[in-house]
């Protein structure tokens, strides 16, 4: 007794148990938030699970990551875990205790020390277990607790409207759009969304979006050499021997050259992602992206494949670099015999993205890496699955790399991800030309690492042709695909991943995270099952996170002070720095053109990537960005007031229902037609529908007006705009005499530095 | 008003307080005058990406397979340092024997370091931030930056490597250095100061506003995320003024080797104030096949763009204020596989550079076959006994120790879980 207590203070001083001031927590909900969460998950699932280490002992535990029934695998979970809980050895020795300290042959050793906080915990489920009823209860739902969403307030439609379409389609909502919105609420968004999801803009999105997961734009040569030139060597240099003696000027001649080499190497960047184009256009099942027995070519890339006469047909336009349409190739020939792909059917063996040239060129394998790399990146984009993120501290990892002979096969250290990584490194075990892609290694498949196969279950040797497709066909049906690709859409939403579950036990905000990690984990699924339904139609999963609550968050009721609930709302709300691309497509929706300079360097500068050695974009603003921002707010606001002016007042954007001769302070007509423009100002650039009495409208106000008292005051000014910003329009509507138009600059400039427009 | 300005910036945003201390940085548009720039110490930490093999380095052997270049008793010595002989096998870079003959007598090596892991994404997390089982912690270089400069408009530079900033400071990668001259001036046409967008009052108008709207926010109960990221936000643009004091320490011509440019660009925002530490990294040392022939080019040119920055440093005045660390995420294997190459090793080494470090030592050791050998962490002596494995979260807590930030918010945010009587004790002498 005395023990036990013991046992449980010490767990209270820990903060280990999940809530340790209610002595009435349920059995449940200790297992779930404390063993589960804190042990079970996170030590003993890596090998006690179907496919894992020890799938053969009498411990197999169930992962959530591959079920559906979260609540179901919770109960079987906690009763695996009972039911071990109750074995003991000996005289009243727990064999689960001796078990976790390396003892009784466990055969991952020892994972725990009798001083871990992990231990403690095990020995406090071993002595519960033994007191409460065999049958384990229903899972701990902790009824009292807020809701997760409660005091934060949810952005309006009108605002959440302009979200969708400058995020999806780079551009303002339609007045259409904005009355059905007005007059449905969110019951309108995804009428609205179905017809966005037919328009280019939106592809451009989807395919930027994707590359910034598989950053297939990143690999390392030039684009043609994504064709082997072992099986393309006669083709896929075909704009070198191009005729183009119809051009007689030679000048003319050699940029028509570099014009066509460059379509056609950027058609050829350009398929991998105008598969998932196609496969969303189309409303086919996203599983196409690892099971399409098809890939996407243009009349300049199938000249690079050899194709383009027998297709020529297909295309509406053959002269067009960039139509893409699907083509199914045939088996590779190469130069010599050995080079030729094994096939049964006369086919290549397509499998979406998995057999990709590109993909597998930017993803290429060595001698020693032997696909494990490609293994690792399957995992993660297909399954969701960071197979590295948590690699097990081995106790000497020389002294087990020294000990075995082949440490992959035989240290139970190094077999817990081995056993997983290589079988998927096997299934590319054909694509293995370090400068190509489709080739045979000589020596065939290496013996010293586990062979092909998915999670368990083995390549049959009639399979190998179609290794690929094989592994396609078995993620469509694992049910983590569904989840990773509602993980890749929020990724494509907010820039940031989904949240990781907490690992510092001993953090005394563990349960605030892990709550946060709950409730986004909730919703994955939610969108994950509802996806699912849909035929996997990847639009479904774009439409439910727009309207969920984690996307809509914009602020709270109050301030939130304590700081385990501001842990829970730590990663809440979108509030999303904009990349180069999408700050340039915004400038165009607003004012009618891009900025045009945050491109090459100054994007890279501004957090951009290049897909191939800078691939995760800045999340947070430097001194550098906050520069370019300086100068991107005077720059386009320089360029853009005056041309405005310039428009007559039915086509403007910006000044639509003012003149530069309305002053303030004047009349009280003057002041009212000022205030409505700063109105109309504040909801075009950063969409915020302000009263005209608002705080932020006189503040704008006194700013426009403050300017043009100081000019009024100020002798020697030039009765003009500035140079810069009026020298390509004509002289005499750009007059300046009281200052105004450069007022309004001012206020433009104002905006354009502010959160609500250089965010999301 | 200063302390007004740092709140608005964003201390209160990023969670936690931040001390206003001396090298706490920032400029106040409002009150007309500069704060002076950041002073140091700088921190540099030049990565190997890949993996490098130290016995063809700091920890030489010379016995049985280990090295196919030279025997034991070609082993070299400046001081304290042992080193192995690769003067004669170089086409280009810096030898070990020039390196450790002018720098020796600076340098403070660990040998030894246990990392733990053969993996190379794992490795570089765990020896970037002294984690290894998060990926929520950031580099020692970003949480200096963050304690140290954060208001800085380049506190945190990186040009590779594992860069995870914990979200408590800004990253900035600056690929060219021109670019930068590009965006010193950003109130100018073109970048010319002389040619502003806006007249002086239209700006300072405009600037005022920016501060009433950004007060008026901190009031509202936003969402934490809000309150960070318009707290870092305002503090970008505001601070950013400080890169005009770049552009004069801008060399006339770049240099062509990987480390040296990437070396100007963050001396040049040392010596200008804007920056407070830098990763600076050349990969490519993952020799799997031809050990020998790969690492001898690298390990030269790592040597030399080292060198270039201790050199460049002493000629900008700032050596003194510079703080050099040198790591690679593993070691290679004591034996050669079947293609000439060494596979990845959990035993490396790691050295170190700048003011308060006492040189021409070297603590802990690995044995003939390349094995850790335990460290007393009191003593620092080989203690085969009592001794500890050091890893990645010792060099690190050391590293807090050094730089005087192991008690700031940020690191107690982050905690590396060591007792006292595990931490390395007079680790800088």
């Amino acid at each position: 007794m005395k023990a036990g207590l013991m046992i449980c203070v010490s767990l209270i001083a820990l903060g280990l148990l999940a809530n340790p001031g209610r002595a009435e927590e349920s059995t449940s909900a200790f297992f779930e938030k404390t063993v589960w969460a804190k042990v079970g998950e996170r030590t003993c699932l890596k090998c006690h699970k179907a496919g894992g280490e020890a799938e053969e002992s009498k411990f197999v535990l169930t992962d959530p990551k591959r079920s559906q029934d979260q609540t179901e695998t919770m109960r079987h979970n906690q009763g695996v875990f009972t039911k071990i809980a109750r074995l003991e050895t000996g005289v009243h020795q727990s064999r689960m205790l001796q078990k976790v300290v390396g003892k009784l042959n466990h055969g991952g050793k020892e994972v725990l020390k009798a001083d871990f906080p992990e231990y403690r915990i095990i020995a406090e489920w071993v002595k519960r277990a033994n007191a409460m009823p065999v049958a384990p209860r229903p899972v701990f739902v902790d009824k009292n607790a807020p809701p997760f969403f409660e005091g934060v307030v949810m952005l309006d439609d009108r605002r959440l409207l302009r979200r969708v379409t400058l995020s999806l389609a780079g551009r303002l909502p339609t007045e259409a759009e904005l009355t059905d919105v007005a007059k449905n609420g969110l019951k309108a968004l995804p009428k609205i969304l179905d017809l966005l999801m037919k328009e280019d803009a939106f592809y451009d999105r989807l395919r930027e979006g994707f590359n910034d997961i598989f950053l297939t734009e990143g690999f390392d040569d030039v684009p043609e050499n994504a064709l082997s030139y072992e099986h393309f060597s006669t083709t896929r240099g075909w704009t070198q021997n191009h005729d183009l003696s119809h051009i007689k000027d030679e000048k003319e001649r050699r940029q028509a050259g570099y014009k066509l080499s460059n379509d056609y190497r950027k058609a050829m960047l350009g398929e991998p992602m105008k598969l998932i184009e196609h496969i969303v256009k189309n409303d086919r099942p996203f599983t196409e992206i690892v099971t399409a027995d098809y890939i996407m070519v243009t009349p300049y890339t199938s000249r690079g494949y050899g194709i383009f006469t027998e297709l020529k047909p297909k295309f509406k336009n053959p002269d067009d670099p960039f139509e893409y349409i699907p083509v199914k190739l045939k088996a590779l020939v190469g130069r010599n015999r050995v080079e030729d792909q094994d096939s049964t059917t006369g086919f290549y063996a397509h499998a979406g993205l998995l057999s990709n040239f590109q993909y597998l060129k930017r993803y290429p394998t060595t001698e020693t890496n032997r696909n494990r790399q490609r293994s690792r990146v399957y995992f993660q984009h297909f399954l969701g699955i960071d197979v590295l993120e948590l690699a097990a501290r081995v106790s000497d990892a020389a002294a087990v790399s020294a000990k075995f002979d082949n440490p992959t096969m035989q240290a139970s250290e190094c077999v817990v991800c081995h056993k997983t990584v290589d079988p998927i490194a096997g299934l590319f075990q054909d694509y293995w030309k370090f400068e190509g892609v489709y080739g045979k290694r000589k020596d065939g498949w290496f013996k010293d690492m586990f062979g092909a196969g998915y999670e368990g279950d083995t390549l049959p040797p009639k399979e190998r042709w179609r290794a690929l497709q094989w592994l396609g066909e078995r993620t469509a049906k694992d049910p983590r695909f569904a989840v990773a690709m509602v993980e890749h859409a929020y990724y494509l939403l907010t820039g940031r991943k989904v949240l990781q579950p907490p690992k510092e036990l001993e953090d005394s905000l563990y349960d605030a995270k892990r709550r946060a990690f709950q409730e986004q984990r909730k919703q994955v699924e939610t969108i994950a099952t509802h996806f699912g339904k849909t035929g996997l139609n990847f639009k479904s999963v774009l439409k439910d996170w727009v309207v969920s609550d984690f996307y809509r968050a914009d602020g709270l009721t109050t301030l939130a002070v304590h700081p385990k609930r501001r842990t829970e709302l730590e990663d809440l709300g979108l509030v999303r720095m904009l990349a180069p691309e999408q700050v340039e497509r915004k400038v165009g929706a607003i004012f009618g053109q891009p900025w045009g300079k945050l491109n090459d360097q100054m994007a890279m500068l501004y957090g951009g990537i290049d897909s191939k050695e800078v691939t995760e974009r800045a999340t947070d603003p430097s001194g550098a960005m906050g520069a370019i921002q300086r100068i991107l707010a005077n720059d386009v606001a320089c360029k853009q007031t005056a041309l405005d002016f310039n428009r007559k007042a039915k086509d403007r954007l910006l000044f639509p229902h003012i003149e530069p001769d309305v002053l303030p302070g004047t009349s009280p007509e003057a002041d009212a037609k000022i205030r409505q423009t700063i109105v109309h100002l504040h909801q075009r650039v950063l969409g915020h529908y302000e009263r005209v009495d608002s705080p932020e409208v006189e503040r704008s106000f006194q700013l426009f007006s403050g300017i043009v008292k100081d000019a009024s005051e100020r002798k020697g000014l030039d009765p003009r705009e500035n140079y810069h910003c009026r020298r390509n329009l004509p002289g005499d509507a750009l007059a300046d005499p009281k200052y105004t138009i450069r007022a309004w600059r001012g206020v433009v400039t104002y905006l354009l530095r502010q959160p609500g427009f250089l965010y999301e | 008003m200063r302390r007004d300005f740092l709140k608005l910036c964003g201390m209160a945003g990023l969670g936690l307080a931040c001390p206003i201390g001396p090298n706490a940085q920032a400029f106040d548009p409002l009150k007309g005058k500069d704060e002076p720039p950041f002073d140091g110490p700088y921190y540099i930490v030049f990565n190997a990406s890949g993996g490098w093999d130290t016995t063809y380095l700091m920890d030489p052997k010379g016995v049985g397979d280990i090295n196919r270049l030279y025997k034991e008793g070609d082993i070299l010595t400046k001081g304290n340092h042992k080193y192995a002989p690769i003067a004669k096998h170089i086409q280009g870079g810096m030898s070990n024997e020039a390196f450790f003959g002018e720098f020796g007598n600076d340098l403070l090596t660990l040998n030894g370091l246990d990392y733990s892991v053969n993996n190379h994404a794992p490795g570089a997390r765990y020896m970037a931030t002294g984690k290894l089982d998060s990926m929520a912690y950031p580099t020692f270089a970003a949480l200096v930056a963050a304690c140290k400069g954060p208001t800085c408009p380049l506190s945190f530079l990186t040009f590779g490597n594992y860069s995870a900033t914990g979200n408590i400071v800004a990253m900035s990668r600056v690929p060219y250095l021109p670019s930068l001259q590009k965006i010193a001036n950003a109130d100018g046409i073109e970048g010319n100061a002389k040619s502003p967008y806006h007249d002086d009052f239209a700006l300072n108008r405009i600037e005022k506003a920016l501060r009433e709207q950004r007060e008026s926010r901190t009031v509202l109960p936003l969402l934490p995320r809000q309150e960070r990221a318009e707290s870092m936000l305002y503090a970008a643009q505001i601070n950013s003024k400080f890169m005009q004091r770049v552009t004069q320490h801008i060399p006339a011509t770049i240099p062509k080797e990987r480390l040296a440019q990437q070396a100007e660009i963050a001396l040049a925002s040392f010596k200008a104030g804007v920056c407070v530490s830098a990763n600076l990294s050349i990969g490519q040392f993952d020799s799997h096949v031809n050990n020998d022939p790969d690492q001898m080019k690298l390990i030269p040119e790592f040597l030399a763009g080292i060198a270039y920055v201790i050199r460049r440093a002493e000629a900008l005045k700032i050596r003194d204020k510079l703080v050099v660390v040198i790591q690679s995420e593993m070691g290679r294997t004591p034996t050669y596989n079947k293609q000439n190459g060494k596979d990845h090793w959990s035993i490396g080494s790691i050295m170190f550079l700048g003011p308060r470090i006492k040189g021409n030592r070297v603590i802990g050791a690995t044995d003939e076959k390349q094995f850790h050998v335990p460290l007393n962490p009191q003593t620092l002596a080989i203690d085969k006994a009592k001794g500890i494995r050091v890893r990645p979260e010792h060099i690190h807590e050391a590293l807090r120790q050094y730089a005087g930030i192991a008690d700031h918010g940020f690191s107690k945010k982050f905690p590396l879980g060591l007792t006292e009587k595990e931490k390395l004790q007079g680790f800088w002498g």
